[in-house]
C-alpha cells in the first residue's frame, strides 16, 4: 500500500557539484576561446608581422562588424530554439533593392536608404516568424524554404544585372567606408547595435523572456508568456539585423548581385557556435558571440596573409566548427566523469 | 481478491484479439497519397495548358532526366526523417564525389571505371563519417554536425578543383545521363528499381520496422534491443552512397563537373521528402509518397522550364511548395481530409 | 453562504477529444485551510489544477474566487488573481538564475524606462528564500540545484505573486522524508499566514500529516469531500478505488533451482561499486533501497544500457561481457524498464507491433518481416498476461496504465529467456491493477523464470520476494532472506550510514 513507499533520496551533494563545475567550465569556456585567439594571433603574427599592424587590424574589425551584428540576431534565435538559413537571402534581397533605389535616386539620404534596408529585413524575418510560430513549421524547414523563395525574388529583381559601384552615389558606399568620431563606420554601427542589445536582452523583460521560451518553452506557456510573439520577435530582428547588413555589405562591396553572400549564413551560425551558443537553446551571451565572431574574422583575414589558398577557406572553416562543437563535448564529458570519479561510493 | 477474478474471467478478452479495422473506401482514399496524385494531375494540366511541347510522351519520358539525378537521395533522406535527424550535408556530398571521380579520372589516370566505383564510395566514405559522428557524438544534433561536414566537404571540393571546371570524360560515361534502355530513360529505370528495393526495405522489412520504431520513440527502441546506433550509421551510409549515385548522373548529364555543383540540392530532397508525407517530426512516411512527390517537383521544374521561366523562378516555386508540403497538414483541413 | 470560500468550484466538466477528463466535479476551499485532493492516477486531479489556473478553460461549471463568479483565460490571469501553482514536475526554467525564475512574468520593472531592476529582484529573492529557511543564493542557474531546491524557489515564486491560493501537485514525489518534513513546514507556515492550499498527493502520509479537509476523485468524477478525521483509512481507499482492496499477494508457491547468474563486485565510476549477489532459477529477488541508490544503473549494466567499469558476470557458470542490450538479451536477459511511455513502449503503435518490437529477428526470414507470424506471436502473449483490450490492433496510448504495463511485460516475453529484471513494475498502476500484474510475476517465476524485480514500495517486496537485497548509496548493504525479513529492517539497511569502502 502506497503509505509504506520508501522516501527517495535525493543526489543533492553530487548534483551540485557536478553542475557548478560545469557553469565554472562555461566561464572558463569564454576565456579559452579568447586564450585560443590571442594564441592564434601571435602564431599568425610569427609568420607574418603584417598581421597586427594598424592598418591590419582596423581592417579585420572592419571586416568582422558585419558578420558580428548577424551573429547576434542569430544568437536570439538560436536561444529559442530555432535556426534562420535565410539570412543571407534576405541580405542579397535588401542589398540589391536599396542598390537599385539608391542608383535610381542618386540624392537619397543614406539614413533613409539604411532604414529601408531594415525595414525589409524586417518584412522577410516577419514571414520565417509567422511560418514558425502561427503556422508551426519547424524552424529549419521553414527557413530552408524562404532562403530559397528570398534568393529567388533577389534574382528576380536583379534581372540577372549586378548593381556596380559606378552607379551608386558617394554617400551611399561612404555608409561603409565612411568614419564617424575617427572610427569607421560599420564599427561604430556594430558597436551601436552590441549597446542596444546587450541592454535589451539583459535589462528588459521581452529579452528575457526570449531566454524563458528557449530554456523551457513549456513553462514559458504556463507562465503567460506569449511565445508566439517572441518567436515573431527574435526572427524579425533577425530579418531587421540581415537586412541592415545587406545595406552595408552593398555599401562595403561596391556591387549588389544575386548571389551576394550566399552562404553566409553558415559563417554566422559558426560564429555563434564557437561562441557558445547552444543549439538546444536557453543559452547563449553576447561575450560568446563577439569571441566567435572575431575568431572567424581572424580566420579570415590570416589565412591569405600565410599564403593559404583562398580556395581552403571553406574546408578549415568546417573543419573548425567540427573541432570547436566535438572539443566543447569532450570537455564537457572530461568534466562529468571527473565528478562522477570524486563521488564516494 | 480482484485478481483472482480478473486471471479467471478470461472472457474479458474478446475472441476477436486479432480483429483488423474494417477496410474501408473512405479510409483507403483518405490517405495523403491520393492527394498526392491529385496534386501531380494538376500540375500535370497546369504544364499541358501552359506550354504544347509538354504532354506527350516523348517529353515526358525525357523530362524525367532532368530531374531525376537528386531524386535518388530522396530515399534515405526520408529515412532519415524518419529517424528523427536530418542531413544538411548531401547536396556537398555529391559535390565531392563529382569532383573527386573527375579528378581521379583526368588528374591522375584513373580508368574511369575504377573513377565511378570510386565516385560512390567517397559518397558512402561521406556518409559514414556524418553518421560516426552523429552516433559518438550524441549531445549534438544531427543539424550541427551535418552543418559542420556540408562546409567541410564541399570545403575539400574547393580545395581539389579551385575554381576549375573538370570533363571530357569517355563517351561511355554519356549513358548515366543521356542513355536509353529499351526507349526509356536508364536513369528511369534505375530510380524505379532503386524506389521498390527502399520501398521494400523500409515498409517490409524488420529493419525498415526498427526505423519506424527509432523514430517514435528512439529510448524504448534501444531498451527493446534495437540496434539504434548500427540503424542510423547505415541510413547515413546509404544518403552517402545515393548522394554519390546522383553525382553520377549529374556529373555524365551535365558533361563536367565544379565545386559549387549540387549546390542547394538538400533543399529540393528534403523539399520531395516532406512533400512525400514524410513528418519532420519522424517516425511517419511512405517511399509511394515520396515517389510521387519527385514528380510533382520534378515535372513542374521541368514545365516551368519549358516555357523559358527562368531557373531563379524555380528557387521560389520549390520554397513555396516545401512551405505547402509542411504547413498543409497543419492547417485544419475539411472534415474528409483529417485523420481520425 | 460561499462567502466562506476562498475557491469554489461547482460542477466543472471538461472534456478533450474523445475524453471526458472532468465530469461535474465540485470543490470549495475555506480560507487558511489545507485541503487535500486525492484520487487515482487518471482521476482527473492534474487537468482539475490545470482549470483552476486559467490552462484549460473548463466546458461547462462555474469558478467562485471570494464569492465572486470568475473566468480565467490565462495562467496569467489566474496568477493575477492571487492563484498559483507547483506542478507535478517541476517546470521552471533551467538556464535562468533563481531570482529570475522566481519573477518570470511579474518582474520587478522600473516606472518609467521599464528596466528590470535586478538588484531589487535579488535582494528580495533572497529575502523571501531565507525566510523560507533557505540558504539558496539567487543568482545561482536554476538548473544546478537539486530537485527539492527547486521546489522551494517554486514556493517562493508563489510567495513573490502574493498568492493566496497555493496548488502543489505532488510536491513530495521526488523528496526525501527530510525535505519532505520540511516542505510541510513550509506549507504549514504558508497556511499560518493566511494561504489557502490545495495539496494534491498520492501519499497519505502527507495528507495525515497537513491537511484538516480531504476531497477525492475518481474516474474524473467528484467522490466526496470529508475531515481528516472523520474518514477511516479504509473508507478513504474505498472511495478513491471504488471498492475495497485486500492487497493480497499471490501465495507463493515458486521454487528455488539451480544458481543462474552471479554478479561479482560489479562497480562502475560514480554509480556503484562492489556489488556482488547470485540469482537462482524460479527466484524472485528483490532490489530496493532509496532512489538514487544504484538499483536500476546495476540493472541497467547488466542488460547491457550502460557499461560497468569493473567486476565480472557469470552466467550459468560462463564469464560474459554484456555491451548492448541486444547481446543482453541474447543471453536471456530482459528488462522492463522503469519509465513505461519513455523506455518501455511506443505509445502510438498498436499493442503487437508493441509486442514484436524485441523479437523481430525472430518474425523474419532473412530480414523480412511475417505480418502474419507477427500477429499470431502477439496474440498469444497478450493473452497471457490478460491484456484488456479488444484487438492487438488498437493502439498502446488507448490503454489503462496497468494495460500498458501488461503489454510491457508481454514484449519480455517473446523469446526463451532466463532472466527477467523488472524496475518498478508497479509504478502508476491503479491499485486495482497491481494485483494482477503481482499474480503474473509470480506465474513466471512458478514457470522457472529468475526474476530481480526493483521495487521502492515496502509491502510489494516483503510480499513478492524470495531474497531481498538492499543497496544505499551504490552499494549493497545487507541481503536478506524473506523469513528474516521486516520492514524496520530493510529500512534501516536502506537509510542506515553504510561503511565506506575508498575505491580508487
Amino acid at each position: 500500500m502506497p503509505e509504506n513507499i520508501i522516501p527517495n533520496a535525493t543526489q543533492v551533494d553530487a548534483q551540485i557539484v557536478k553542475t557548478s563545475k560545469l557553469a565554472s567550465l562555461y566561464k572558463f569556456r569564454e576565456l579559452g576561446l579568447l586564450a585560443f585567439i590571442i594564441i592564434l594571433a601571435i602564431a599568425v603574427q610569427l609568420r607574418n608581422s603584417s598581421f597586427l599592424s594598424g592598418e591590419n587590424i582596423n581592417d579585420m574589425i572592419t571586416n568582422t562588424a558585419i558578420l558580428s551584428i548577424l551573429a547576434l540576431g542569430m544568437m536570439i534565435v538560436l536561444i529559442t530554439r530555432g535556426i534562420d538559413l535565410s539570412i543571407a537571402s534576405v541580405i542579397a534581397l535588401s542589398g540589391m533593392i536599396t542598390a537599385q533605389i539608391v542608383s535610381a535616386n542618386q540624392n537619397l539620404n543614406p539614413i533613409l536608404v539604411i532604414l529601408l534596408g531594415i525595414v525589409i529585413g524586417m518584412v522577410a524575418g516577419f514571414i520565417n516568424g509567422f511560418l514558425v510560430s502561427k503556422v508551426g513549421l519547424l524552424p529549419i524547414i521553414a527557413t530552408l524554404a524562404t532562403m530559397n523563395i528570398f534568393r529567388g525574388i533577389t534574382y528576380k529583381i536583379s534581372g540577372g544585372e549586378w548593381v556596380s559601384s559606378y552607379q551608386m552615389p558617394e554617400s551611399f558606399v561612404s555608409i561603409a567606408t565612411g568614419k564617424t568620431f575617427g572610427i569607421n563606420n560599420l564599427i561604430v554601427i556594430a558597436i551601436v547595435i552590441y549597446l542596444i542589445f546587450f541592454y535589451f536582452i539583459n535589462h528588459t523583460r521581452t529579452g528575457r523572456q526570449i531566454y524563458a521560451v528557449g530554456s523551457n518553452p513549456e513553462s514559458a506557456r504556463v507562465s503567460g508568456i506569449k511565445e508566439n510573439r517572441i518567436l515573431m520577435l527574435v526572427y524579425t530582428i533577425m530579418g531587421g539585423l540581415a537586412g541592415l547588413s545587406g545595406v552595408l555589405w552593398v555599401s562595403k562591396f561596391a556591387s549588389a548581385q544575386g548571389d551576394t553572400a550566399s552562404g553566409y549564413e553558415m559563417t554566422v551560425i559558426a560564429a555563434c557556435i564557437l561562441g557558445g551558443v547552444s543549439i538546444a537553446g536557453g543559452a547563449g551571451k553576447i561575450s560568446g558571440v563577439i569571441l566567435g565572431a572575431i575568431l572567424i574574422g581572424i580566420l579570415n583575414n590570416a589565412l591569405p596573409l600565410l599564403n593559404v589558398s583562398p580556395f581552403w577557406q571553406n574546408a578549415i572553416q568546417g573543419a573548425i566548427i567540427l573541432f570547436a562543437v566535438i572539443m566543447n563535448t569532450l570537455v564537457k564529458r572530461g568534466v562529468d566523469r571527473n565528478n562522477l570519479m570524486r563521488r564516494k561510493i | 481478491m480482484e485478481h483472482k477474478t480478473e486471471l479467471d474471467n478470461q472472457g474479458y478478452i474478446q475472441r476477436s484479439l486479432l480483429d483488423k479495422k474494417e477496410f474501408t473506401f473512405k479510409g483507403f482514399f483518405l490517405q495523403w497519397e491520393w492527394m498526392l496524385v491529385i496534386i501531380l494531375i494538376a500540375v500535370m494540366i497546369i504544364n499541358a495548358t501552359l506550354s504544347p511541347y509538354f504532354l506527350n510522351y516523348p517529353s515526358l519520358r525525357d523530362g524525367t532526366m532532368t530531374f531525376l539525378d537528386k531524386a535518388f537521395i530522396v530515399f534515405p533522406m526520408a529515412m532519415i526523417m524518419i529517424l528523427r535527424d536530418i542531413d544538411i550535408s548531401v547536396g556537398s556530398t555529391v559535390a565531392l564525389s563529382s569532383v573527386v571521380m573527375a579528378t581521379m579520372y583526368n588528374s591522375l589516370g584513373v580508368p574511369m571505371e575504377l573513377a565511378v566505383v570510386i565516385c560512390l564510395v567517397v559518397g558512402a566514405l561521406c556518409g559514414l563519417i556524418n553518421g560516426l559522428l552523429i552516433i559518438k557524438f550524441k549531445e549534438l544534433s544531427a543539424v550541427i554536425i551535418t552543418l559542420g561536414t556540408m562546409i567541410l566537404y564541399r570545403g575539400i571540393a574547393y580545395v581539389i578543383l579551385e575554381d576549375q571546371a573538370s570533363g571530357n570524360f569517355p563517351e561511355w560515361f554519356g549513358f548515366f545521363g543521356w542513355g536509353y534502355v529499351y526507349g526509356t530513360p536508364f536513369v528511369l529505370i534505375l530510380f524505379i528499381c532503386v524506389a521498390i528495393v527502399f520501398g521494400v526495405i523500409l515498409h517490409k522489412s524488420t529493419f525498415g520496422r526498427e526505423i519506424f520504431a527509432i523514430g517514435k520513440n528512439p529510448t524504448a527502441s534501444r531498451f527493446s534491443g534495437v540496434k539504434v546506433d548500427r540503424i542510423k550509421v547505415i541510413v547515413f551510409v546509404l544518403a552517402g552512397l545515393m548522394a554519390g549515385v546522383t553525382a553520377l548522373f549529374l556529373t555524365s548529364r551535365m558533361g563536367s563537373t565544379r565545386p559549387n555543383v549540387a549546390n542547394m540540392y538538400e533543399l529540393d530532397v528534403i523539399a520531395m521528402a516532406a512533400l512525400g508525407g514524410v513528418s519532420t517530426a519522424g517516425g511517419k512516411g511512405k517511399i509511394i509518397g515520396t515517389v510521387i512527390a519527385v514528380f510533382i517537383i520534378g515535372y513542374l521544374q521541368y514545365g516551368l522550364g519549358l516555357i523559358n521561366i527562368p531557373a531563379q523562378t524555380l528557387l521560389i516555386v520549390v520554397g513555396a511548395l516545401l512551405i505547402f508540403a509542411v504547413a498543409l497538414p497543419k492547417v485544419r483541413l475539411p472534415k474528409i481530409f483529417r485523420k481520425k | 453562504m460561499s462567502e466562506e470560500y476562498v475557491l469554489e468550484l461547482k460542477g466543472i466538466t471538461k472534456e478533450f477529444p474523445g475524453v471526458k477528463a472532468l465530469d461535474n466535479v465540485h470543490f470549495r476551499l475555506k480560507k487558511g485551510e489545507i485541503h487535500a485532493l486525492m484520487g487515482e492516477n487518471g482521476a482527473g486531479k492534474s487537468t482539475f489544477i490545470k482549470v483552476i489556473t486559467g490552462v484549460h478553460p473548463p466546458n461547462a461549471g462555474e469558478l467562485f474566487l471570494n464569492g465572486k463568479n470568475v473566468q480565467f483565460t490565462s495562467p496569467l490571469d489566474a496568477q493575477k488573481n492571487g492563484i498559483a501553482a507547483i506542478y507535478q514536475h517541476v517546470t521552471n526554467y533551467p538556464d535562468l538564475s533563481v531570482t529570475e525564475n522566481i519573477f518570470m512574468g511579474h518582474e520587478k520593472v522600473h516606472k518609467g524606462t521599464k528596466r528590470l531592476l535586478w538588484k531589487e529582484m535579488h535582494a528580495e529573492a533572497r529575502a523571501i528564500l531565507q525566510d523560507l529557511g533557505s540558504s539558496i543564493d539567487p543568482k545561482e542557474e536554476m538548473g544546478s540545484l537539486s530537485v527539492a531546491q527547486q521546489q522551494i524557489v517554486e514556493i517562493a515564486k508563489a510567495i513573490s505573486t502574493n498568492a493566496k491560493i497555493i496548488i502543489m501537485d505532488e510536491p513530495t514525489a521526488a523528496l526525501t522524508a527530510r525535505e519532505s518534513e520540511e516542505l510541510y513546514k513550509i506549507t504549514e507556515r504558508l497556511r499560518d499566514q493566511g494561504a489557502s492550499i490545495i495539496f494534491i498527493s498520492h501519499r497519505f502520509e502527507d495528507m495525515y500529516r497537513l491537511a484538516s479537509q480531504v476531497t477525492v476523485f475518481r474516474d474524473s468524477k467528484y467522490i466526496g469531500t470529508w475531515g481528516v478525521n472523520d474518514i477511516s483509512h479504509e473508507q478513504l481507499i474505498v472511495a478513491m478505488v471504488g471498492r475495497e482492496i485486500t492487497q493480497v499477494f499471490p501465495t507463493k508457491t515458486n521454487k528455488k533451482g539451480e544458481k543462474i547468474l552471479e554478479v561479482k563486485e560489479l562497480g562502475k565510476i560514480g554509480y556503484y561499486a562492489d556489488i556482488s549477489f547470485t540469482l537462482h532459477k524460479g527466484e524472485i529477488l528483490g532490489l530496493t533501497g532509496l532512489v538514487g541508490a544504484g538499483r536500476t544503473e546495476v540493472c541497467q549494466s547488466l542488460f547491457g544500457i550502460t557499461t560497468y567499469d569493473r567486476g565480472e558476470v557469470f552466467l550459468k557458470g560462463k564469464k560474459v561481457k554484456i555491451r548492448d542490450p541486444k547481446e543482453s538479451m541474447n543471453l536471456g536477459i530482459r528488462y522492463l524498464p522503469e519509465d513505461r511511455q519513455l523506455q518501455g513502449l511506443v505509445l502510438d503503435w498498436s499493442i503487437g507491433r508493441n509486442i514484436a518490437l524485441p523479437a523481430l529477428k525472430e518474425l523474419s526470414r532473412k530480414g523480412w518481416l511475417s505480418e502474419k507470424k507477427e500477429a499470431s506471436l502477439a496474440k498469444r502473449l497478450a493473452e497471457k498476461v490478460n491484456v484488456k483490450a479488444n484487438s492487438i490492433f488498437d493502439l498502446v496510448s488507448s490503454l489503462s496504465g496497468g494495460n500498458q504495463q501488461k503489454v510491457s511485460v508481454a514484449k519480455l516475453l517473446t523469446a526463451d529467456l532466463d532472466i527477467i529484471i523488472l524496475d518498478e513494475p508497479t509504478k502508476g498502476v491503479d491499485v486495482g491493477a497491481k494485483s494482477a500484474i503481482y499474480e503474473i510475476i509470480h506465474d513466471l517465476a512458478v514457470q522457472g523464470y529468475s526474476i530481480i524485480m526493483i521495487s521502492s514500495e515496502m509491502p510489494e517486496i516483503l510480499g513478492m520476494s524470495d531474497r531481498i537485497v538492499v543497496m544505499r548509496e551504490g552499494r549493497i548493504t545487507k541481503i536478506i532472506e524473506q523469513k528474516d525479513a521486516t520492514q524496520e529492517g530493510i529500512l534501516e539497511a536502506a537509510m542506515s550510514e553504510s561503511k565506506k569502502v575508498e575505491i580508487g
